[in-house]
C-alpha cells in the first residue's frame, strides 16, 4: 500500500501527466458521441411498456360510431360555415352548440405581444362535469381552430364537439372533461393553461371564469384533412424539451396501434422500418426538436405544468375515418379516467426511436455528460498548468546555462506559482455579461428590425474578439501565458458547469451546444504558427453561434423543401421567448456565445512578457 | 298400503340411527367463513369480485351472514368508473350481480388492516366491537379462510400501506388453536406466489391451498370489456366452476380432495399448491373431508348427556381408580393392623373388618362397565319386543278385518 501511494505520488509529479488532459478530453468527446450512436441498438434501447397499472389501455369496447357519424356530419356542416369568420363569431357558435349539449361554457381573452406583433384571441371551453365524480380532477380535450402551420382544423373541431355530445351520454367519468377550443395552437393553449393554474399575467391574459379540478392529462386533436386517413402521428414535444410521461404515449399507441389497428408514427417519420437507420433518424429528430425547445402543438403548453399531453394528427391515405380517431380518443380517455393519481410511474426523460422503443435518461445521459465533462477536465488542467512555471522558458534557460538552470528548475515544478487572477476574471465576466445584449435585442426588437439586427450583431461579434485581443496587448499591458491559461480555464469551467447541469434538464440542447463547442477545448494561443492560428479561427467561425443559427434557418427543415428563413426563425424564437418561456436563447447567447468569444480571443492571443514573475517563483 | 308404510318405519328408524352416527364422525357444529380482499383501487376490481363470488357460494351453501366475516377494502359497485352502477360481476356474461341487495360487508374501506384481521382471528377485540364483526367460533367450528390480493414471497399486501407476513398468519392460527377457536380450517389464498403464504403454518387441523408457487404469478381469467377491467382470477374462477357444477347443495358428497384434483396447470396457468401435513391423518384424512364441511353449513347438533362419551369414559376411569385406591388402602390397613396387634383375637379382627365393611358401604356405588353388553342386549331386546308387539297388534288388526 505505501509503495502504491508512493508510485501514485511520483506519478503526480510526472511531467507526462500534464500532457494527458487534452487526450482525455478528446476521449470524452469521442465516447460521448459514439455512445449516442449506439443507443438505437437493441442492446441499449428498451421496448416500451405500460408501467401504471391503473391505465389498462385498450381494455374497453369503444362505442363511438354509428349514429355519431351523422352527428359529426351535422357539426362539420356547422363549423364549415364558420371558416374564415372572426374568432368571436366562431366562439359564439361553439358556445351555443356546447350550451345546447348542457355543458357549462367559459371564455377567456388573451393578448400577447412579441417582435412588435400582437397575438390576441379568445379561448372558449366547456366543462362536462363527471356525473358521479367529485370534481377534483379533470382531463382536457383540445381542438385548436388552427394548427401550428396555420391550417384550419376542419375535422378536429366538429369531432371534438361530437365527442362532447357522446361523452355526455356516459355516466362512468370519474374526472371532469374539459373541451377547449383555442384560436391558434400555441398562444391560446398557453394563455388558458397559465390562467387555469393562476400563473398568468392578468394584464395580458384574462382569468378563467370557470374551473374544474386538477388537470390529469390532455389530448389535442389536429385533424385538418377531410378524407380518410391511414395512421396517427403522435406529437409529444413540450416547451423547453420537456416531455409527457411515457405511459401516456404508450397508452395512445396501445389504443391506436393495438386495439384499433391503425399505424402510429412519431417525429414525422411517416415510414419507419425499425432499422438502425430509421431509429437513429427518429432519435436525432427528437433530439433536435427537444434541443430547440419550441412548442410543437397545442399540447406543449400543458407539459410545463406537469399535465401530460400529446397531440394526435391523422395522416396518410387509408380507410380509417373520423369515427376511428374518435374511438382512439374515447379509448385513451377511458384509460385516463382509470387513473387514481397523476401519471408518475413511467419515464419523463427518454428518447423515443420508434413507437415502441426508447432509451431512458440513465442510458443516454452519460453521452451529454461526457461531452460537458471534457470542458471541465480541460479547465482543471489549465488551472494546474497556470500554477506551474512555463516549461518552455525553463528549458530555453536550461540550454543556456545548464548548471544554473538545474538549480532553479528542479524544485520549481512542484511549487505553485502566484496566479494573476484579475485580468482573466474581468475578461470572462465581461464576455458573460455581454451575452445579455443579443438576448435582449433579439427578444425586444420588432419583426422588421430582426434581420438587420442579426446581421449587425454577426459582424460585431466577429470583430469583437480582435478588439478584445488588441485591448489585451496595448503598449502598456501585456498578457502572459499564465493569464491566457486562466482565461481559458475560467471560460471552460463555466461552460462545463452550465452544460452538465443543463444536460439533466434538456439533454439534447446540452449535447448539441456541447458538440458545437468542442473546438474550444483545444484552441490555444499559437503565436509561432500562423497556419494553426488561421485554421483554428476558420473552425471557430464556422462553428460560431451566429453561423450555426444562420445556417440552421436557411437549411431545409425536417419536412419542408426550403428552410424557414432567418426572419421567421428569429420571429419564432422571440415568440417562444415571450409566450411560452422557452429558454434556448439564454443558453445560446449567455452560455455558448461568451465561451466562443473567449475561445477566439485566446486563439488571437500573443502571450508574452510578464516572465519576471515566473522567474521569481 | 298402510301396512307397507308401517313396515317401512323401523327401517327408517334404523337409517336415522345410522345417519346420526355418520354425522357425529364430522364432529363440527358450526361453519364460519372469513373472506378477505386486501386490495383497493378500480383496477383491482377482480379481487373484490373473487371474494364476492366466494361469499355468494358459501351463502348459497347455507352459511348465514352472521357467520361470514367479509372484508372489502373498496367499493367497486359505487365507483364512478363502474359502467354498471351498484353492481359487481365476476363474469363478462354479467349473469349474476354479486353485489345484489343482500350483502353484509363487515369490514370495509380502511378498516381492512392487518391489525384488524389478526384481531378478528384471535378475537382480541375491545368491548365496543359489535358481535357482527367478531369471529365467534369455538373448538367445534370449521372455518373457511379465503384471502385474495397482491402477494409476494411470504407476504400479502393489505391495501397499499402494509402487508401481513406468512409468520404473522401462522402465529395467528396458532393462537386460535391454543384458544380452541377452531376445529378445522380450510385456508385458501389467491395471490401471486400464494403458496409461500401458508408455508409457515404450524398449527394442527389446517388444510391449506394456494394458487401459485414461489416466483409464480397468479393470473386473471378474463376481462369485461364494458367494465374495462379484469373481473376474476383464474384460480378463483376454477374453484367456483367446481363449486357451482359439483357442489350444488349441502348434500353433495364431493370431497376436498376432489376439489384439489380439479386444479390443473392448463386451467390456472400456475401451479396451485395444497398442504396436508398439518392435518391429523395426513393427506388421506384431509382429502376425505367434504367440501361442504367448509363451504356449507352442516347443522350438526351436539347433545349433552348419554351421548357425551368422553365424560362417561372419564367417570368410569375415575371410579376405577377410586376402587383400586380403596382396595390398596384396605390392604395396607389390614397389614398395618396385623403388625400392630398380632395377639388380638379373631373376634376383634372380624369386628374391625365389619366396621370397615360398614364404613365402605357409605361410599357411592362405583360405576362399572361389566354389564355393558347386557345393558345393550336388554335394550335391544326391549326394542325388538316392542316391534314384535307392534307387528302382532297390526297383524291381529288386519286379521280381524
Amino acid at each position: 500500500m505505501p509503495r502504491l501511494l508512493a508510485s501514485a505520488l511520483s506519478l503526480r509529479r510526472d511531467p507526462r501527466l500534464m500532457k494527458l488532459p487534452p487526450y482525455l478530453s478528446l476521449l470524452c468527446i469521442v465516447v460521448g458521441v459514439v455512445w449516442l450512436f449506439l443507443l438505437p441498438l437493441d442492446d441499449y434501447s428498451r421496448r416500451t411498456y405500460i408501467s401504471e397499472n391503473a391505465l389498462l389501455p385498450g381494455q374497453v369496447h369503444t362505442y363511438f360510431g354509428g349514429s355519431d357519424q351523422n352527428v359529426f356530419r351535422a357539426y362539420k356542416h356547422e363549423t364549415d360555415e364558420l371558416a374564415g369568420k372572426g374568432n368571436i363569431e366562431v366562439n359564439d357558435k361553439l358556445e351555443s352548440i356546447a350550451k345546447g349539449l348542457g355543458l357549462k361554457v367559459g371564455r377567456q381573452n388573451f393578448t400577447y405581444s412579441s417582435a412588435g406583433n400582437t397575438h390576441s384571441g379568445q379561448n372558449i371551453y366547456a366543462i362536462l362535469q363527471a356525473p358521479r365524480g367529485d370534481a377534483t380532477e379533470a382531463i382536457v380535450l383540445v381542438a385548436a381552430w388552427k394548427n401550428v402551420k396555420g391550417e384550419l382544423n376542419r375535422s378536429g373541431v366538429p369531432l371534438v364537439l361530437t365527442l362532447a355530445r357522446y361523452f355526455k351520454r356516459w355516466s362512468l367519468w370519474s374526472k371532469d372533461i374539459i373541451f377547449l377550443f383555442t384560436p391558434d395552437s400555441i398562444a391560446g393553449p398557453q394563455a388558458w393553461v397559465d390562467a387555469y393554474h393562476d400563473a398568468h399575467d392578468s394584464s395580458r391574459v384574462a382569468s378563467l371564469p370557470l374551473k374544474s379540478g386538477a388537470l390529469q392529462g390532455a389530448i389535442a386533436l389536429d385533424y385538418t384533412r377531410e378524407t380518410r386517413f391511414q395512421s396517427v402521428h403522435i406529437v409529444y414535444d413540450g416547451v423547453n424539451g420537456q416531455l409527457p410521461n411515457l405511459d401516456l404515449i404508450n397508452s395512445v399507441n396501445h389504443v391506436a396501434g393495438g386495439q384499433m389497428g391503425m399505424g402510429v408514427a412519431i417525429q414525422e417519420m411517416w415510414k419507419h422500418s425499425n432499422s438502425y437507420h430509421d431509429r437513429l433518424q427518429t432519435m436525432l429528430r427528437g433530439m433536435l426538436k427537444q434541443g430547440l425547445g419550441l412548442a410543437s402543438g397545442p399540447h406543449s403548453s400543458f407539459i410545463p405544468y406537469h399535465v401530460d399531453a400529446v397531440t394526435l394528427q391523422p395522416f396518410g391515405d387509408g380507410w380509417q375515418d373520423e369515427m376511428a380517431i374518435g374511438r382512439v380518443i374515447e379509448g385513451t380517455f377511458r384509460s385516463l379516467n382509470n387513473l387514481l393519481e397523476h401519471l408518475h410511474q413511467s419515464f419523463f426523460f427518454y428518447l423515443l426511436m420508434q413507437k415502441e422503443r426508447f432509451v431512458s435518461i440513465g442510458t443516454y445521459l452519460p453521452s451529454a455528460m461526457l461531452v460537458a465533462a471534457n470542458f471541465t477536465i480541460m479547465a482543471i488542467a489549465l488551472w494546474v498548468k497556470s500554477g506551474q512555471p512555463d516549461v518552455q522558458e525553463v528549458i530555453t534557460e536550461k540550454t543556456k546555462t545548464a548548471e544554473e538552470a538545474e538549480k532553479i528548475a528542479l524544485p520549481n515544478p512542484h511549487v505553485a506559482v502566484e496566479r494573476d487572477l484579475f485580468l482573466p476574471l474581468v475578461l470572462v465576466a465581461v464576455c458573460q455579461f455581454l451575452g445579455v445584449v443579443p438576448l435582449y435585442l433579439f427578444n425586444h426588437l420588432s419583426e422588421s428590425a430582426l434581420i438587420p439586427a442579426f446581421v449587425l450583431f454577426t459582424v460585431l461579434s466577429a470583430i469583437l474578439p480582435f478588439l478584445l485581443s488588441n485591448l489585451l496587448h496595448t503598449s502598456t499591458t501585456s498578457t502572459t501565458t499564465q493569464q491566457y491559461h486562466l482565461i481559458r480555464s475560467f471560460s471552460l469551467l463555466l461552460l462545463g458547469m452550465f452544460l452538465s447541469s443543463l444536460a439533466t434538464l434538456n439533454f439534447s440542447l446540452a449535447f448539441l451546444v456541447g458538440v458545437f463547442s468542442t473546438p474550444l477545448t483545444f484552441v490555444r494561443p499559437c503565436p509561432n504558427s500562423p497556419i494553426l492560428k488561421w485554421l483554428s479561427l476558420v473552425v471557430l467561425y464556422v462553428l460560431s453561434p451566429t453561423t450555426v443559427v444562420f445556417v440552421a434557418s436557411v437549411l431545409p427543415g425536417l419536412d419542408e423543401k426550403v428552410g424557414y428563413g432567418l426572419g421567421e426563425v428569429l420571429r419564432q424564437a422571440a415568440f417562444a421567448w415571450d409566450v411560452t418561456g422557452t429558454y434556448t436563447p439564454v443558453v445560446v447567447w449567455c452560455v455558448w456565445w461568451p465561451a466562443w468569444i473567449v475561445g477566439v480571443v485566446s486563439v488571437l492571443g500573443r502571450p508574452g512578457g510578464g516572465d519576471k514573475k515566473m522567474k521569481k517563483a | 298400503m298402510k301396512l307397507s308404510s308401517i313396515l317401512r318405519l323401523p327401517a327408517l328408524l334404523g337409517a336415522m340411527l345410522l345417519g346420526t352416527a355418520a354425522v357425529v364422525e364430522a364432529e363440527h357444529t358450526s361453519n364460519w367463513a372469513v373472506l378477505v380482499c386486501t386490495s383497493r383501487f378500480w383496477f383491482n376490481y377482480r379481487h373484490l369480485a373473487n371474494v364476492l363470488s366466494i361469499y355468494r357460494t358459501v351463502k348459497r351453501l347455507g352459511i348465514p351472514d352472521s357467520q361470514i366475516i367479509l372484508m372489502l377494502p373498496d367499493d367497486m359497485a359505487c365507483n364512478p368508473r363502474n359502467a354498471f352502477p351498484g353492481t359487481v360481476y365476476s363474469n363478462a356474461d354479467r349473469a349474476v350481480d354479486l353485489y345484489g341487495d343482500n350483502i353484509e360487508v363487515d369490514y370495509r374501506g380502511y378498516e381492512v388492516t392487518v391489525e384488524n384481521f389478526i384481531r378478528l382471528l384471535t378475537d382480541r377485540v375491545g368491548d365496543e366491537m359489535p358481535r357482527s364483526k367478531r369471529l365467534l367460533t369455538d373448538d367445534r367450528s370449521n372455518i373457511l379462510v379465503y384471502m385474495t390480493g397482491h402477494g409476494g414471497n411470504e407476504f400479502l399486501k393489505f391495501q397499499d400501506a402494509e402487508e401481513i407476513g406468512a409468520f404473522d398468519l401462522a402465529d395467528a392460527f396458532e393462537q386460535m388453536w391454543e384458544k380452541k377457536r377452531y376445529h378445522e380450517i380450510l385456508f385458501m389464498i389467491d395471490t401471486c406466489q400464494a403458496n409461500t403464504m401458508y408455508s409457515k403454518l404450524y398449527s394442527p387441523n389446517i388444510i391449506a391451498t394456494g394458487s401459485s408457487e414461489l416466483d409464480q404469478s397468479s393470473y386473471s381469467h378474463h376481462a369485461d370489456n364494458d367494465i374495462g377491467v379484469a373481473v376474476i382470477d383464474r384460480y378463483t374462477y376454477y374453484n367456483l366452476e367446481f363449486l357451482e357444477n359439483e357442489v350444488r347443495d349441502t348434500s353433495s358428497k364431493k370431497t376436498v380432495g376432489d376439489l384439489f384434483d380439479s386444479y390443473t396447470y392448463e386451467k390456472i396457468h400456475s401451479n396451485a399448491g395444497v398442504r396436508y401435513d398439518l392435518f391429523p391423518g395426513g393427506a388421506e384424512a384431509a382429502r376425505s373431508r367434504l367440501v361442504t364441511d367448509f363451504f356449507g353449513n352442516v347443522q350438526n347438533v351436539e347433545v349433552d348427556g348419554s351421548k357425551n362419551t368422553t365424560l362417561e369414559e372419564d367417570m368410569l376411569a375415575l371410579s376405577k381408580t377410586i376402587a383400586a385406591l380403596r382396595k390398596k388402602a384396605d390392604e395396607e390397613e389390614a397389614i398395618s393392623v396385623g403388625k400392630e396387634d398380632t395377639t388380638t383375637t379373631e373376634t376383634t379382627k372380624e369386628m374391625k373388618n365389619e366396621t370397615l365393611l360398614t364404613h365402605k358401604s357409605q361410599f357411592a356405588k362405583p360405576l362399572t362397565d361389566d354389564n355393558w353388553l347386557g345393558k345393550k342386549l336388554s335394550a335391544l331386546g326391549a326394542v325388538v319386543g316392542c316391534a314384535v308387539l307392534w307387528q302382532m297388534g297390526s297383524w291381529l288388526e288386519s286379521a280381524q278385518k
